[in-house]
Formats: C-alpha cells, structure tokens, sequence
C-alpha cells in the first residue's frame, strides 16, 4: 500500500478536528492555559525581580562597595583604572568626622561628613533634599548640603553658611534621606554632605586623618536590556578582592540579608511555579487526548479494516497532536503576553516598581516548545496504543477487558511496548531541557524531570492502590450498600474508564497546587516576619552607662515609640592573639589588620534580637566562662571555628575567650552591629558605651529627635526610618506578587484540572441514557454520578494533598524556613477537591441529564 | 384501532397512539420522519412493527416509550398521556410502566449481571421491598439460565448472555408493556432463536403487552398483529389470526 502523503494525513486529522471543535477546543485550551501561566509568570517574574534588584541596589548605591583601610597604592589605581575602562564605573566615598561651626556662633559642632561626586553618586537610588532638586544641582565646590538637626543645633537655616575645615560653604539645601544611609558608617553627630573638591579644600584630609574611604561601584547593564546578571556582579567581587586585599568588598545582596533572602526565595518560588503550570497543562492535554483517542477507536477500527497500517493512522494522529500542540501553544503566548501586560496594570495599587515588558524570545520559544513537547509526551503512549487496536472493535462493541492486577497490566504494557518507552525517555529528556531552561540550572531540570516520573509513577501505583482496596471493599459488602452509593463507586471500575489515570491526573495538579499554595504561605509568612513594622528604624549612638537610664525611660515615654528600645552595651578593646597566635602575624582574609586594634564587644545572655546561630551553641545564662559568640562573616575573615580561641585586651585587662558559636544577623537590629559578644560577667567593670535601636512611627521621628537633642545633646540619633522603609515597601511588593501569581497559578491548575474532568463525561452518555430508559430520575443519575466525583476527590486529594505536605517540606527546608503541617488548609483542600470534582462533574454532565434518550440511542 | 376492537371491548387499550408525528431539523430542512400514526394496542397483545431501514420504525418504539418528544400528537400508556410529560416525570412512567430491550443490550458495564436486573428495581422508589427485588432479580435470571452468573460482569458474559440479563431486566418490575428494538438483531441464529424464545416465553407468563420492531419477516410470524411502515406512515396493520408457536414450550436453557 503506497504510503499516506503528509498532505493527506494533515486533510484527515484537520477534518476531524474541525468536526468535533468543542472536544478539541479543551484541548487547545489546556495547553494554552498551560503555556500562558509559564510565559507569563515567567516573563512577569523577571522583569519584576529585575525591577526590585534595582531598587535592592538602591541600599548600597551602587552594585559593590570596597571598604578601603589603606591609602591607595599606585598598582591597585592602575587596577581600578583598568576596571574603569572596562566599562564599570567606579566612585569615591569618603566619610569622616569633623567639627563644623557658624560663622555667627562660632560654637563648634562634632558633624558626620560625607563626601561624594554628585555627578556619579549616588548609582542607584536617589539622594531626597528638602526643598526637592537634584543633589547635583545644590552640591558644588562651595556649597554643602545638611541634615536638619544641624540647623536646629546650630540654629542655622538654609541659604546660611557654615565652616568646615579651613573653608566657608554655603548650605543650599536640607538632606532626608541617603540610600546608602544603612550601609554607610553609623557616627556621631549630624550629617553634611559634601562635594570632593569642596573636601580637598576644606584641608581636612591630612595624612593621618581618620577618614573611612570607600568606593561604589556600578558593573555596566547588558545592551539588551537585561537586568545585570549576578555573575557578572560576583565576578567583579572577586577581582576587587583579589585587586584590593586590605579592603572589605561587599555585594549588593550583603548590605540586607532580609531582603535578599526575601528575593532569593521568590525567585525560587516563581521558577517552581513555572515549572508546576507547565505540568498542569500537560496534563490537562493528556486527560483531553486520552479521552479524544478513546472515542476514535472506533475510526480507527475502520481504517484498520479498510488496510492502513498503524503507522499510518499514528501518522494522522501525531499530526493532530503536533496541530493542537502548535495551536495551544502559540495560543497560549499570545495570552501569556496579554498577562504579562496586565499584572502591572492590575498590580498597581500595590506596586509602584516600573515593570518594563519586554517578550523575550527565549520565554515565548520555551513557552510554544514546552506546548508542543508536553502535548506529544503525553499522548504519545495513548497513540502507541493504536498499534494494538483490533478491527473486531467495529463488530464487537465491548471493550476488551482483561483483569489482570494492575502491576501486571503495566509490566506487560511495559514490557510490551519499547517503542513506547523510548518515545517517553526522548520527551523526557526534552522537558528536562525546559525545565532546565526555566530554572537556569541543570541539576533543576534533572531532579524535575526525573521527580515527576517518580512522582507520577509513585501516584499512578498509590491511585491504583487504592482503586483496589475500594474494590475489594465493595465485593465485601456490595449488596448491603444503598443502591446509588454501590452504584457510583461501581462506575470507578468502568471499563475502559481509566480511573487510576484520572486519579492520578487529579491527584498531580492537587499536589502542584498544593505545594504552591505551601511554599507561598510558609514564603509569605517569613517575609512578613522580615517586614515586620516594628524593626527599629532610629538608632542612637554614644550614649555613656549614666545616661542609659534616662536615655531609656525617654524612650519608653516618647510618643510613637512602638517596642521596648533595643539598647546595646559596648565595650572597646583590641585582639592581640588568636590561638595563640600574636595578631601581628595572624593569618586575615580582607580583613585590615588595624581593625584589629578597635574590637566592639557587647553582652547578652541570649542570641540577641534579629541573629540565628549558624554554627555552635549559645551558653547557659548562668556562665561565667570566657566565651566568644561571633558573626560568621568576621569569623571567615579572621580565619576562626567554633573551639577557637581569641586573646581579647580591653584596658588593661586580657580575655581568653573561646568561640562558642558563629552567628548571622539580619542586618535589622541594633545588635546586627555587634559582632562580638561575650557572657555580661566577663565584661563585668569595663568602661562601657551604649547603642540603640528604636522604632518609631516615620511621622514621628523627628519629635523624637528634638526630644533628644534637647535632653541628650552628645547622643547622636540616626534616622533610618526612610531607607528601611524601602525595604520593607520592597518586601511586601514580593508578598504581594508572590501571592498574587500563586493565586494565578493555583486558578489555572483549577481550570485546567476541572476540564481534565469534564473530558470524561463523553464517555457517560450511554450510561445516562440506558439509566432514563430504566426510569431512573435525572436527581438519581446526579446522585450516582455525586458519588462516583467524590469518591474520586476525595482520594486524588489524599494522594495529593499527602504529597504536597511531603514536598513542600523538603522545599522549605532547602529555602531554610520551617515547614508547619496546616491542618486547616489541608482539610479544606480535600474538601475542596471533592466539591470541585463533584461541581465540574455535574457541569459537564448538565447537559447530557437534560438530553432525550432517543438522539442518543439513534447514534448507535 | 378497528381490529382491537373486534377482540372484545373486556380488553382495555394498553398503548393508544393518536396523530403521531414527528420531524427532525437537519440544518435548513426539516426531514418528516413520522407522518401522522394511529392504533391502539389492546392489553396483552404481541405486536410486531416493521419495516425497511429508515422506514421510522425506531423512532415510533422511542415515542412509544417516551425517550423523545414527538412534533404533534400524543402517546397513551395504560391511560396515561406521556409525551409531553417533564423528563423526570417520564422517567418515572418508563420505570413503571415499560421493559426496554435493545438491540446492543445496553448494560451497565460496571454493574454485574444480578445488579443491572436489580437496577430497575432500586430506581423505582415506591418498591422499597429490596429482599423481594432481590429474590425477583435472582428468580429471573435463573429462568434465564444465568443462575450460577449472577456476579458476572457484562464484559465477561457473551452476547447472547448479555440479552437474556436484558431481558430479565425488562421484565424484573412486571411492566404491562415490554418495547423490543431488533432483540435478536446482534445475535446469530442459535442465539437469536434462544432469546426470542425467552422473550415469548416471559410475555405469555408475565401477560404483558409486547411491542417488537423488526425488519425480519420470520420474527414477525409470531406476532398476533402486524403493523408495517413505510416512509413515515402505517401502509398495513393487519392480524395474524394463527401466529406461528414455537417448536416447544419455551424451555429454559440448563
């Protein structure tokens, strides 16, 4: 027999596609659904992280910091020339204090001064000035810009003058908020800005001068748009560590643990998404096509007795399959676009953070080829089938039925159809692409692919498990059951009628829901925590052990102090041994060897507020011993373990203290600034200087200010109440998005799911039919039917659910958040999948109810 | 309607069927598929309704058991007017009142043998009795030579097996009317002859009124009354004054 023509292969299967247009329109749809949720949470994800890493940089001004404790070398200049020409541009910043005087008064001020190129500073983020302008306009060589409270001690106002060093400046304009104000030096005394030559001439930067240098750094954005890859972020770190190894050079990402974190985690949420809408519309399409391909056995059956061969109607049928797939897929680009142009637009009450679209291509090919393969993997078994399909299914209406145990079937399916197989590892492998792709990791892609064999495999035996024990039940009790329940767990086992894969259909887009819907809480709930409204945002600095109490109960007593200040105790000293080893020739990483000489220690009995152990264990509260608790970081740089000991001198008192654990802090706290801490009795009679934390509602900062001024003049008070603002407006826009496509994806699995189902109901004309003819009300057939969608809910949704609950607990314990089993949400899911079963069970079925039994007997 | 008559006024009409019609719409024509039907079946008779594919013999037996609303006319059922009776309504008149056998058996695939003769049974609400329906479907099948079957499941029943189970599920909730489409049309001739046989059987046994379709002119010997169609209407309706009787007394397969 000559060979079908693609030409005619393509006539038959775009007639039979035409012909039955509602069936295929479910199709379509899932794979556009399926196609739209991950180009659009994708496209949308990216463009959105990219728009809040920006704003993330905004915290340090720029992408790194170097930290300089040295004058610059020569070589290391010709080094950062050599970075400079690259592309990559570089700032200096130098922070120094210094005495500050009105030319009317005379009385001199202790100040904070910063000093900065207003052209290139700040690199991300904006410097705020009161009247509003732009901090290049107001800062020149003559002119200053300063914090209110200077105007208010000096009684000065803007357009005065105001002497620094050798040099009379203008004050133009009033500074409320830095970017860069939480990772700069937190020092005493009001903040001026000025310009780099305004600093040169005041004469203040003698050699010998205490200025803290440092310089920004802004690594050149891609032509094409793209956001700055990360990598080309850590490259950079590791040249300048490498360029300046006296230096400190910190990331973006370091300056905020808890918005990184919170970024982190979105991220990996969102690409779990993608991955988790891909699957759902694979499986809608599988459901759709197995229910297509079971009603055109009897075609088949036709054209197997008028002599084509199964390659020739698989032919047809692939090409089929590739047209739906293609449909779907661009389809489902073209609403993923669609999507990606709405959530700004529907976000934007919560969202101020520009979302630039821009369709990439590699999304929307990943989108139409992640269509097509999902629709091909998942119908290429039920398509292989074809090669079994007998012409006696014309003359024989029964469905050949053999029952043998379920694990029999499939070994001999399996052993039975390697052509079958090899197909599914080849799709496979090609999703393992995607997901790869998606995630941007390879591992990602692997452990995906080969988990949601696992995962199917694991719910196909359990779905069949329980099929069985249901079964066996019913043969127990069959006859002693009310008619309509025996009879609608009966129509579980309808021949035919692939339950366990229905099951298991149900039972995989309950458990992606799910784990979404568990990942985000547990996300959520964290990043709410990191947001929390009550971090401190006001700090205090230099306050001496006499002033604490007051200090305290000034606090306590302010209007618009919301929690019990967090005051830290400070003792100076300096580390002259680490085991054993003279400080003078310990080994350090990037760690300036004269830091060594001014050691911050403080006191707590406990972890303090806002840091986690990483390593080690904390002391009993009682301890007296000489222990050290460290931040990890500085212990990585001065080369110590858990068990090491460091030679403390503070006066003339020495302290070997031993390390008894490493922590982190979250960058929020008064005490993320102590890196060092010992048991309170160790320090007990040292000469001791306090810090605070306070927060205070952003409206009534500076009555808290005044308050203090005016009780504590020496206590300078920093107000980081704008720039944590930032944070925590930038935390809550990734719960919102979060949640919101979570919500997204969680609707189109739902859809999706619920068209899986409603594809079954061609198959249940017959029965209703007969059913009418018996005299069976239409409330009846409902309540069989009922019967059979609950009972199939109600175990998808265990499988599911079970599932969910296990995943979402290995996720979370890689994203480092503890996983709580929810009861609620777990009851109500079930629930919820059993009505949701039953309602599009019943809505699919409306129709067929309300049908006169003889247009369907006639189709016989 | 003349010749029910003649057979005594004692005998009341069981099917009454008055102007019959009945038209589909087949996009912009409408195909007239009934043209106006009349007769009138008198309880207790066997009456085969033939005719040639097409001729609109199905679509009289769906009228007759209310599986679809006619175009104008009516249909009478022990009395009562069904055709324009709401579905649920309907469906409670069909439980009661007809026996349904089709040509493709039309079992509940995932009911065994014993459960879909049940089934009538437990769908009718007013027989709560369930041990007697219980009994009655056993007794049945039994007479139908499926007594050691009864947890069978269509599929792993044959054909002719899978009939006799319709039959006994016609037949389980003692219908006055039993509606038979082609009964033996998917069977050989063994088979055939075996079902028919159960069926006349049932019928004379169960007195009930036996309305049969079929295009085999064999089959129709045995009816008392034949009505033949022909394009939408009754071109002959005539009695067979001697039908033909079966071999034997209906025996009942061991």
């Amino acid at each position: 027999m000559a060979s079908l023509s693609y030409a005619s292969a393509i006539k038959i299967a775009a007639r039979e596609m035409r012909s039955s247009r509602g069936k295929f329109f479910f199709v379509i749809l899932s794979v556009a659904i399926g196609v739209a949720a991950l180009t659009g949470v994708r496209g949308f994800s990216s463009s959105f992280r990219g728009a809040l890493l920006t704003r993330a940089r905004s915290i340090m001004a720029g992408d790194l910091a170097a930290r300089m404790f040295q004058q610059i070398t020569p070589e290391q200049q010709k080094g950062l020339d050599q970075i400079a020409a690259e592309g990559v541009e570089i700032t200096p910043v130098t922070e120094l204090l210094s005495m500050a005087s009105s030319p009317k008064t005379l009385d001199p001020l202790l100040v904070s001064l910063k000093a900065v190129d207003p052209n290139k500073y700040p690199f991300y983020g904006k410097v705020d000035l009161e009247p509003a302008d732009a901090l290049s306009a107001q800062l020149r060589e003559d002119t200053v810009v300063v914090a209110d409270d200077l105007l208010v001690r000096l009684h000065l106002k803007v357009s005065d003058q105001l002497t620094v060093g050798s040099k009379v400046f203008r004050i133009t304009s009033v500074v409320t908020n830095e970017p860069d104000r939480l990772s700069g030096n937190f020092q005493a005394g009001p903040r001026v800005l000025i310009s780099r030559k305004g600093l040169q001439d005041s004469g203040l930067l003698a050699p010998g001068s205490h200025a803290g240098q440092r310089y920004l750094f802004k690594v050149p954005p891609p032509r094409n748009g793209a956001p700055i890859s990360e990598s080309a972020v850590a490259d950079l770190k590791l040249r300048l560590e490498k360029l300046l190894p006296e230096a400190q050079v910190t990331d973006y990402r370091e300056t905020n643990p808890a918005l990184t974190q919170g970024l982190d985690r979105a991220t990996s949420l969102l690409s779990l998404m993608s991955l988790v809408a891909l699957v759902l519309g694979a499986i809608g399409v599988a459901m759709a096509m197995r229910a297509h391909l079971q009603q055109r056995l009897d075609t088949i059956a036709i054209m197997k007795s008028l002599g084509a061969r199964s390659g020739q109607i698989i032919k047809i049928y692939v090409l089929q399959t590739l047209l739906l797939g293609v449909a779907g897929g661009l389809l489902g680009v073209a609403l993923g676009a669609a999507v990606q142009l709405a959530f700004p637009i529907l976000l934007a009450k919560f969202i101020n953070v520009p979302t630039e679209i821009h369709l990439q291509w590699r999304t929307t090919l990943t989108g139409l080829g992640a269509g097509v393969l999902t629709t091909l993997l998942f119908t290429l078994p039920p398509l292989l089938d074809i090669r079994g399909v007998r012409p006696i299914l014309i003359f024989r209406r029964a469905v050949e039925d053999n029952d043998d145990p379920f694990v029999t079937a499939i070994v001999r399916k399996i052993t039975k159809n390697y052509a079958q197989i090899g197909a599914g590892v080849l799709i496979l492998i090609g999703l393992a692409a995607i997901a790869t792709t998606l995630s941007d990791s390879a591992t990602v892609g692997k452990v995906f692919s080969i988990g949601l064999v696992i995962v199917l495999a694991v719910l196909l035996a359990a779905s069949a498990a329980v099929l069985a024990a249901l079964r066996f039940f019913l043969s127990r009790t069959r006859l002693q059951l009310p008619s309509s329940l025996r009879h609608g767990l009966a129509n579980l086992y309808r021949p035919g009628n692939p339950s366990a894969a229905l099951l298991a259909a149900v039972g995989m887009g309950v458990m992606q829901i799910m784990t979404v819907y568990l990942v985000q809480q547990a996300v959520v709930s964290e990043l709410h925590i990191a947001s929390a409204p009550d971090l401190p945002n006001v700090f205090l600095i230099d306050i001496t052990t006499e002033e604490i109490d007051g200090v305290r109960s000034l606090l306590t007593a302010q209007p618009g102090v919301t929690i019990a200040p967090e005051l830290l105790p400070v003792v100076t000293s300096r580390i002259i041994a680490i085991n054993g080893v003279p400080a003078s020739e310990v080994k350090l990483t990037n760690f300036p060897r004269r830091m060594l000489q001014s050691i911050n220690l403080t006191w707590s009995a406990t972890p303090p507020p806002g840091t986690k152990l990483s390593a080690g264990k904390w002391w009993s509260s009682e301890s007296t011993a000489p222990q050290v608790a460290i931040a990890k970081r500085q212990a990585d740089r001065l080369g110590v373990k858990v068990g090491s000991n460091i030679t403390f001198a503070a006066q003339d008192h020495q302290i070997v203290a031993t390390v008894a654990a490493l922590t982190e802090a979250d960058g929020q706290h008064a005490f993320s600034r102590a890196e060092f801490v010992l048991p309170q009795p160790v320090l007990a009679g040292l000469p001791v200087v306090w810090y605070g934390g306070v927060h205070a509602d952003p409206t009534k900062v500076e009555l808290l200010q005044r308050a203090l001024y005016k009780a504590y003049p020496t206590v300078t008070v920093i107000n980081v109440a704008a720039a944590l603002e930032t944070v925590r407006t930038v935390v809550i826009q990734i719960t919102y998005v979060i949640q919101f496509l979570s919500a997204f994806s969680i609707f189109a699995g739902v859809v999706i799911l619920a068209s899986s189902i409603a594809g079954t109901r061609y198959r249940r004309i017959r029965e209703v039919v007969v059913m009418k003819t018996l005299g069976a009300t239409r409330s009846r057939i409902a309540t069989v039917f009922s019967i059979e969608f609950a009972v199939l809910g109600l175990v998808a949704g265990l499988v599911g659910v079970g599932f969910a609950n296990l995943i979402a607990r290995v996720l979370l314990h890689r994203l480092d958040i503890v996983y709580h089993f929810q009861w609620v949400w777990t009851f109500a899911a079930l629930a919820g999948t059993a009505g949701l079963t039953v309602v599009t069970g019943w809505a699919a079925s409306h129709r067929i109810l309300g049908q006169k039994p003889l247009e369907v007997l006639r189709e016989e | 309607m003349s010749e029910a008559t003649t057979l005594g006024q004692s005998i009341p009409s069981m099917i009454v069927v008055e102007g019959l019609r009945k038209s589909i719409r087949n996009g912009p024509r409408t195909v007239d598929i009934l043209k106006g039907i009349d007769f009138t079946v008198p309880q207790g008779e066997f009456v085969a309704i033939m005719g040639a594919s097409g001729s609109g013999k199905s679509t009289l037996l769906g009228l007759l058991a209310g599986l679809d609303t006619p175009s104008a006319g009516n249909v009478h059922l022990n009395g009562v007017a069904i055709s324009y009776l709401a579905e649920d309504k309907l469906a409670q008149v069909r439980g009661k009142t007809i026996g349904f056998v089709f040509q493709s058996y039309q079992l509940i695939p995932t009911l065994t043998a014993l459960e879909n003769v049940l089934l009538p049974h437990e769908l009718n609400s007013d027989s709560k009795d369930a041990a007697a329906g219980m009994a009655r479907s056993r007794d049945l099948l039994t007479s139908v030579g499926l007594g050691d079957r009864l947890d069978h499941y269509p599929v792993q029943l044959s054909g002719g097996e899978q009939q006799r189970v319709a039959l006994a599920r016609a037949f389980v909730l003692r219908p006055p009317i039993v509606l038979a489409d082609e009964p033996t049309g998917n069977l050989d001739s063994t088979n055939g002859a075996h079902v028919l046989e159960l069926l006349l059987h049932l019928n004379r046994t169960e007195g009930t009124t036996l309305v049969l379709v079929t295009h085999d002119p064999v089959l129709a010997t045995y009816a008392n009354r034949r009505i033949v169609l022909r394009d939408g209407l009754v071109v002959a309706d005539e009695v067979n004054a001697n039908p033909a009787g079966l071999a034997e007394t209906a025996t009942v397969a061991s």
